[in-house]
């Protein structure tokens, strides 16, 4: 076991700095005119200055090899560069910008997680009939609908029509108390200080507010996580140590929670890691539809708006989380899987 | 024996006719919607320069959307751009996931681990942001869109027809061809990929649909195709801003957002229903 947690921590580095060269090949692509603009912070600084000295300041005409090496130490100091999209530091705008972004994932895979299981053991359970055949066509459409025409359609409905579910963080009113000097931020995230500084109207808003991102984030996780388990779990009920366990009288649910859910979880988890990669490219489409200003949606704006800086920063961060996250799966699985410890 | 099954299901049949309605209409694309300039065929014809969206009418069956394109023209020739973009995306990361991830298998060592550090590297990318980001960097189109998704989309393929690969190394069959003296390249071609290939033919069939989305979606984001050009995710970006109608009627301009919408529901439902059949047909385990 910690022979090969710590194998797989060796691999880390490789992976890290084989994602940032990656993204500086990338970078490559661009002229140092457009690499300039993540280094000006203001018009006075272009004022006194042509363009071809800057560039020579900022080492922007040195070899490759070289200006990789001062990207990656400025990336170690924390200095992404600056946007122009968000006029502020690229490492400040994430972090102004994370805690909603967190927020509505927390919302989205928290019930998936759990409700998506227990929904494909129940699929599984009623092999080809009726509610098998309902969860498959449930999960399929689920599948087909695009995020952000299901996200357009929620709106337009819920918000549009019906007025329940409307766009943004919060109300301007909740905005409002949310800066005023009587509501201490703790986390960013407003459902949960709106809960500590016990303010329940706002945080009724914030959930109300939450609704149409996170269904709309999270309907094909549902499907997802539900064939999978249902798979998996078709395949381990047919195994022979299941019929054993059943043969030797034990209880029907203990055959199910011991012998059948447990091994199905494994299968279960790899997917867990492919939803969190799911989500980091989802966010950006969900905010971009719900204007819900998190992580996403500076990404998307940056694109819009040419702002080099901001898209390859925060890409920085999804690879960075990513990295940690597969990390913490393969870990996981190890714990769960002890054949995977002796590979 | 395939289309025997895929027909005796009446949700894989379904999806077969959608498929085949879909492939009719991007055929006969130019007898449906004829284009009133043979050169730009993929350019939405416009019928007038105000913004506001016109309803369906007998001249435009779907309406005008934002700007005055054709809606009906834009569907019927987005057809086509979707069948482009899914499978020349799927068919040239495909080959070349199976190739790297072949070589990687079969010769193991080394190479191996070189070839799946790449992999991992790669996987750290979410897919559609890397999407975003190299659009960005080469500016929008199509073609640049579909050059991105190569690039970050082949590393699944590889993964799969390695993990298989793996698996039937040491069986007799290719050992022996070993023993007879029998090249590389031969064993890999006529023993190795015969045997491991459908889950990865399976896996491509399903993820067209989720490749048309991606387009789709960076074009939504407007980092895909160009204003005007016949592609559904571009002409549901189009609809976007009419979403809410008026106050007085809030569905006033619901086909900017809807048929689009259907369109691409539709296609990638198709191709999700036949992928899911292909699967339990092909799945041993799930004949039982």
């Amino acid at each position: 076991m910690f022979n090969y947690i710590l194998r797989r921590l060796l691999t880390l580095p490789v992976v890290i700095l084989g994602v940032t060269l990656l993204i500086f090949l990338m970078m490559q692509l661009l002229s140092p005119y457009q690499l300039l603009a993540s280094y000006i912070r203001s018009p006075e600084e272009l004022k006194n200055k042509d363009p071809d000295t800057l560039i020579k300041i900022y080492g922007l005409d040195r070899p490759a090899g070289e200006r990789y090496i001062k990207w990656l130490k400025n990336i170690v100091k924390g200095d992404l560069g600056w946007s122009n999209s968000a006029n502020m530091s690229v490492v400040d705008a994430i972090k102004a910008r994370f805690p909603a972004t967190l927020e509505l994932a927390l919302y989205a895979v928290i019930p998936v997680v759990f409700g998506g299981i227990l929904l494909g053991s129940f699929a599984a359970m009623h092999h080809n009939q009726i509610g098998d055949h309902i969860t498959r066509i449930f999960s399929i459409i689920g599948w087909s609908l695009p995020s952000f025409v299901g996200g357009l359609f929620i709106l337009m409905v819920f918000y549009g029509v019906l007025g329940w579910f409307p766009p943004g963080r919060l109300s301007t009113w909740a905005y409002q108390i949310v800066y005023s000097d009587q509501f201490t931020s703790y986390t960013g995230m407003y459902t949960i200080d709106a809960l500590l500084n016990g303010n329940l109207k706002v945080f009724w808003d914030a959930i109300r507010h939450l609704i149409g991102p996170v269904l709309t984030l999270s309907y094909l996780w549902w499907a997802f996580i539900m064939r999978i388990t249902r798979s998996s779990m078709l395949d381990i009920l047919n195994k022979d140590y299941v019929r054993t366990g059943r043969s030797k009288g034990l209880p029907e649910s203990v055959v199910i929670k011991k012998y059948i859910r447990k091994n199905a979880l494994i299968p279960v988890i790899t997917v867990g890691g492919l939803m969190i990669l799911g989500l980091l490219g989802g966010v950006v489409i969900v905010e971009t539809v719900f204007d819900f200003k998190g992580i996403g949606l500076l990404t998307a704006t940056a694109a819009q708006q040419l702002d080099y800086a901001a898209v390859l920063g925060t890409t920085m961060f999804y690879c960075f989380l990513l990295v940690i996250v597969n990390l913490v799966v393969d870990i996981l699985y190890a714990v769960i899987d002890p054949r995977v410890r002796l590979e | 024996m395939l289309l025997k099954k895929l027909i005796k299901n009446p949700i894989s049949l379904f999806g077969l006719i959608l498929l085949i309605g879909f492939i009719f209409v991007a055929i006969f694309a130019p007898q449906i919607a004829p284009p009133n300039n043979p050169d730009q065929k993929y350019l939405i014809p416009r019928y007038g320069w105000g913004s506001t969206p016109k309803p369906p009418s007998s001249e435009h069956p779907f309406g005008l959307t934002e700007g005055q394109y054709d809606i009906f023209y834009g569907l019927v020739w987005g057809t086509r751009s979707a069948f482009w973009v899914g499978l020349v995306v799927v068919g040239v990361s495909c080959s070349l996931g199976v190739l790297i991830g072949s070589i990687a298998g079969y010769f193991g060592g080394l190479f191996d681990n070189i070839l799946m550090r790449i992999v991992d590297i790669f996987m750290s990318f979410p897919f559609l942001i890397a999407a975003v980001v190299v659009t960005t960097i080469l500016g929008p189109g199509l073609n640049k869109v579909m050059l991105t998704m190569i690039c970050f989309y082949w590393m699944d393929y590889a993964r799969l027809i390695r993990g298989s690969i793996l698996a039937i190394k040491e069986e007799e069959y290719i050992l022996a061809a070993k023993a007879s003296g029998v090249k590389d390249w031969l064993i890999i071609i006529r023993h190795v990929l015969p045997n491991t290939i459908f889950p990865v033919l399976v896996q491509a069939s399903m993820n067209i649909g989720s490749v048309v989305i991606t387009a789709a979606g960076l074009s939504f984001l407007g980092v895909g195709a160009p204003v005007g050009y016949a592609d559904w995710g571009q002409m549901i970006s189009m609809g976007r801003n009419w979403l809410l109608g008026t106050p007085e009627n809030h569905l006033a301009y619901w086909y900017t957002i809807v048929y689009p919408g259907l369109a691409i529901v539709l296609f990638v439902l198709a191709w999700n229903l036949i992928g899911d059949a292909f699967r339990d047909v092909l799945d041993p385990k799930m004949q039982s």
